[in-house]
């Protein structure tokens, strides 16, 4: 039995960058090009192997808080890694990136993740931004980069392989999150992260 | 990337504290369009939790006398003859007597405190400049060269020196007196040195330096509570998933204090059995007690002629040693001596011994990162449900129709004017004039940093409660809640501890200080010879008052729309019942047709209703790990 990881993976981007189906994407293999704003969607799971371990994804959507700039700190809590998405055929998108990444090292966890994920590449004829930035803003943050398309399948199981590389390996001694309690609905579950 | 709000909701909900937050929650469950708007810049008003830095600029919003009004479009323009306006307050007035005391070094020559930038923002983003957000946006943006090393986070520290601090090391344990001076013992705390033969391992000393360092560890709570593990805000997490947003911690110790000593208080079956403080005959004693509480309605003659006295008094009248009666009265039921009857006691220790069990042997929950989390996650429910959110968004006025009485629209600070059905407010946003008739109760509060628990055990990891009883005539019983760092609110090696206690003398201070003197001592970076020292030391202090608006009768409030509700802040009690039975009246005066955060009726993961994929009919098959296992929730995954 391989020991079950849960990592929690907060999305961050601006509007209509693509975050809902990257993640849509990458859970259910799907792809609707009226998905609504996040309305109802918050929270997908999906579990890939990694190594000797399971990596199960707690993917966290913005719900819709970062369009007044309002996301609220618990909204990166204990995440693992961030994704931030931005628009290859809009170099606003690119540009407010920089402010995310600013947001996450002031809110976020000390040692998070970070991917950047250049979206929507199947559209690279109206391409604004070209890879080289990204590429070489991501390496002086220390970030995996990739550019995916939601819509035609292209790098998002990358994406995702790309953060679990970077998941430090479990420390058997920080294991502290003894105690910790979840409310279910009728019997309280201990959180065991590792079996 | 700020797009122009809408100008019509259903709902506009003003303050993000834990009321307005579990409203603004329930109405958008129920398919209301709400905006949920807070002029601060972080979530929570007086719920908010912040980290130390967010916390110092708190402090110094309030100890800044003066106004800094920024400008504001003018509404009066944007008003009809027919209609009149509930003119919104400007600047909050909600806290006072804001004191700092920092007893730990603060060497100004320390090398992190040059480092960083002012973090202007506590808790939340990026916030725009209130005219101009694209502005703001453009500027940062320029600056890559803010990407920083992990050594100089940009969170330190010129406003650490500017916050008023009263320095109280000179006069109480100087480091003047000290042997060593401040170089040598930086050297010895920097730099391991191999030739230190010293036999016991170096103390080490923490400087103030070090905990704005370490500042995103704290995660400091301007209102103190725990969660009854039965109470209502428990059941309304669980009930509208909103758990899911958080976890808990349980409260490991009950604690009482007697005759200048704090002890553990034995509350669970299994701890009456193991405590070594109480005799056979008090085991016993105390057994027969909690269990005649847990049914006392069933035996009304064991208390019926005690209903008119005091809880004091009728225990006074039960087989118990002064001992016992003392855990009962302040630990358990944790009722005042003088101003409880026998039937609030019984009913408050049956409340206590009911929720014991349910996530571990004592009845509290506290949320990981503090209490602050809480209206967060309501908010983030509204959200996913479509609710708008905007912070650092003030509402200059509420517009009235003279006609009807009813609210119809507000004009926010940018002069645009939105429309609503419904408005729902925090007591602290109304002007003097709509609070002329009331009454506000003062709550005090102290937060402290410190260096050791109040009870040392063996697990440097425990989460307590402790009732203080009046320390003298004329002072209030005093609820102390200690935190450890595995609550993610300190850093490690320190406590953060809360003081509460109702306002009966000037200021937080007055009330508090005798408690805190009680329970520790001025940190000072010397070795006490007799090893061990009894008390654990004050890293740092801050002491404020903060209003009650808990308790307010609605016509106390003049001219209030009937379409306008008035929220109330934090109040002195444990838990969070008020807030939650408030939201849940106000929600159903707004729909009364509608159920109260019914929970969700799929979970809410499964959204993309599409035509080709059924995400529910999608089952996790153990030994093919790459499937999609998360259409559930977490919570259920353990059923299976
Ligand atoms: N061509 C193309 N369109 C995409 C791709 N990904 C998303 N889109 C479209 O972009 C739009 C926005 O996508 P969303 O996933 O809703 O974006 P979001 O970042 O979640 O937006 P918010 O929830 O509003 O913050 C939708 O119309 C999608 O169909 C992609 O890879 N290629
Ligand atoms: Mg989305």
């Amino acid at each position: 039995m391989m020991a079950i990881r849960e990592l929690k993976v907060c999305l961050l981007g601006d509007t209509g960058v693509g975050k809902s189906s990257i993640v849509c994407r990458f859970v259910q293999d799907h792809f609707d090009h009226n998905i609504s704003p996040t309305i109802g969607a918050s929270f997908m799971t999906k579990t890939v192997p990694c190594g000797n371990e399971l990596h199960k994804f707690l993917i966290w959507d913005t719900a819709g808080q970062e369009r007044f700039h309002s996301l609220a700190p618990m909204y990166y809590r204990g995440s693992a890694a961030a994704v931030i998405v931005y628009d290859i055929t809009k170099q606003d998108s690119f540009n407010t990136l920089k402010k995310w990444v600013k947001e996450l090292k002031e809110h976020g966890p000390e040692n998070i993740v970070m991917a950047i994920a250049g979206n929507k590449c199947d559209l690279s004829d109206i391409r604004e931004v070209p890879m080289k930035d990204a590429k070489e803003y991501a390496e002086s943050i220390g970030a995996v980069v990739v550019e995916t398309s939601a819509k035609c399948a292209i790098n998002i199981e990358e994406l995702f392989q790309g953060i679990s590389r970077q998941i430090p390996p479990l420390d058997h001694h920080e294991n502290g999150n003894n105690g910790t309690i979840r409310l279910g609905n009728q019997t309280p579950q201990t959180i065991r992260r590792c079996c | 990337m700020a797009d122009k709000l809408p100008s019509e909701f259903d709902v506009i909900v003003i303050g993000t504290g834990l009321p307005e937050s579990i409203i603004a929650a329930a109405c958008s469950r129920s398919g209301q369009s709400v905006l949920h708007v807070d002029s601060r810049s972080y979530y929570g008003g007086n719920w908010a939790g912040f980290n130390f830095s967010g916390l110092l600029s708190w402090i110094k919003e309030y100890q800044e006398e003066s106004d800094v009004g920024e400008e504001w479009a003018a509404w009066q323009e944007l008003i009809l003859e027919t209609e009149e306006a509930i003119v919104l307050r400007k600047k909050d007035q909600t806290v006072q007597h804001v004191e700092v005391i920092c007893y730990v070094r603060q060497d100004s020559d320390d090398p992190i405190e040059k480092a960083g930038a002012v973090q202007k923002n506590p808790v939340s983003v990026m916030s725009p400049g209130l005219n101009d957000p694209l502005d703001t946006v453009d500027t940062s943006c320029s600056d890559t060269s803010e990407l920083p090393a992990p050594h100089n986070e940009p969170e330190t520290a010129l406003e650490v020196l500017e916050v008023e601090v009263t320095l109280e090391k000179e006069n109480q344990h100087g480091y003047t007196s000290c042997s060593q001076s401040a170089l040598e013992r930086d050297i010895a705390e920097h730099v391991p040195i191999m030739e230190d033969v010293a036999n016991a391992p170096k103390k080490h000393w923490i400087t103030y330096s070090q905990i704005v360092k370490e500042g995103r560890k704290f995660n400091i709570d301007l209102t103190s509570k725990l969660l009854y593990s039965r109470g209502l805000l428990i059941d309304l997490l669980i009930k509208s998933n909103v758990s899911r947003y958080a976890e808990f911690k349980n409260v490991t110790r009950i604690l009482g204090y007697q005759e200048g000593n704090v002890l553990q208080v034995p509350c669970s079956r299994a701890d009456v059995f193991n405590s070594k403080k109480l005799t056979m005959v008090e085991k016993r004693m105390l057994m027969k007690f909690l269990t005649f509480c847990l049914d006392y309605e069933q035996h009304p003659d064991e208390y019926k002629a005690y209903e008119q006295s005091t809880f004091s008094e009728y225990l006074k009248t039960q087989k118990l040693t002064p001992n016992l009666r003392h855990f009962v009265l302040h630990s358990i039921a944790m009722t005042s001596e003088t101003s409880s009857n026998t039937l609030d006691g019984l009913r408050e220790t049956r409340n206590f011994l009911q929720c014991l069990g349910r996530y571990g042997n004592t009845p509290f929950l506290f949320p990981l990162y503090g209490q602050g989390e809480m209206p967060q996650c309501f908010c983030r429910m509204c959200a996913v449900f479509g609710g708008t959110y905007c912070l650092n968004h003030a509402v200059q006025c509420l517009v009235v129709d003279k006609e009807s009485g009813k609210c119809k629209a507000i004009i926010d600070h940018f002069g645009q004017r939105i429309s609503a059905k419904y408005f729902v407010v925090e007591d602290s946003y109304l002007s003097e004039k709509t609070c002329s008739n009331v009454t506000y109760r003062q709550i005090s509060r102290a937060v402290l940093i410190t260096d050791g628990s109040i009870l040392n055990a063996d697990s440097d990891q425990h989460i307590s409660i402790l009732t203080v009883p009046p320390v003298e005539p004329g002072s209030a019983a005093v609820r102390v809640i200690e935190l450890c760092s595995s609550t993610m609110t300190c850093m490690k090696g320190t406590y953060l501890v809360h003081l509460t206690c109702m306002s009966l003398k000037k200021t937080a201070r007055e009330d508090l200080e005798l408690v805190v003197q009680k329970l520790f001592t001025p940190y000072a970076e010397v070795e006490l010879e007799n090893g061990e020292q009894e008390k654990p030391s004050l890293l740092w202090a801050l002491y404020f008052n903060m209003r009650d608006s808990s308790g307010i009768n609605r016509d106390s409030y003049n001219n209030l729309p009937s379409n306008m509700y008035v929220c109330s802040g934090p109040d002195c009690f444990l838990g969070n019942e008020h807030a939650v039975k408030q939201a849940k009246t106000f929600f159903q005066h707004i729909l009364p047709n509608e159920e109260f955060c019914p929970p969700l009726p799929n979970p809410e993961d499964i959204v993309f209703d599409g035509d080709g994929v059924q995400p529910e009919v999608l089952v996790p098959k153990p030994d093919t790990a790459k499937e999609v296992t998360g259409q559930r929730n977490p919570e259920e995954h353990a059923q299976e």
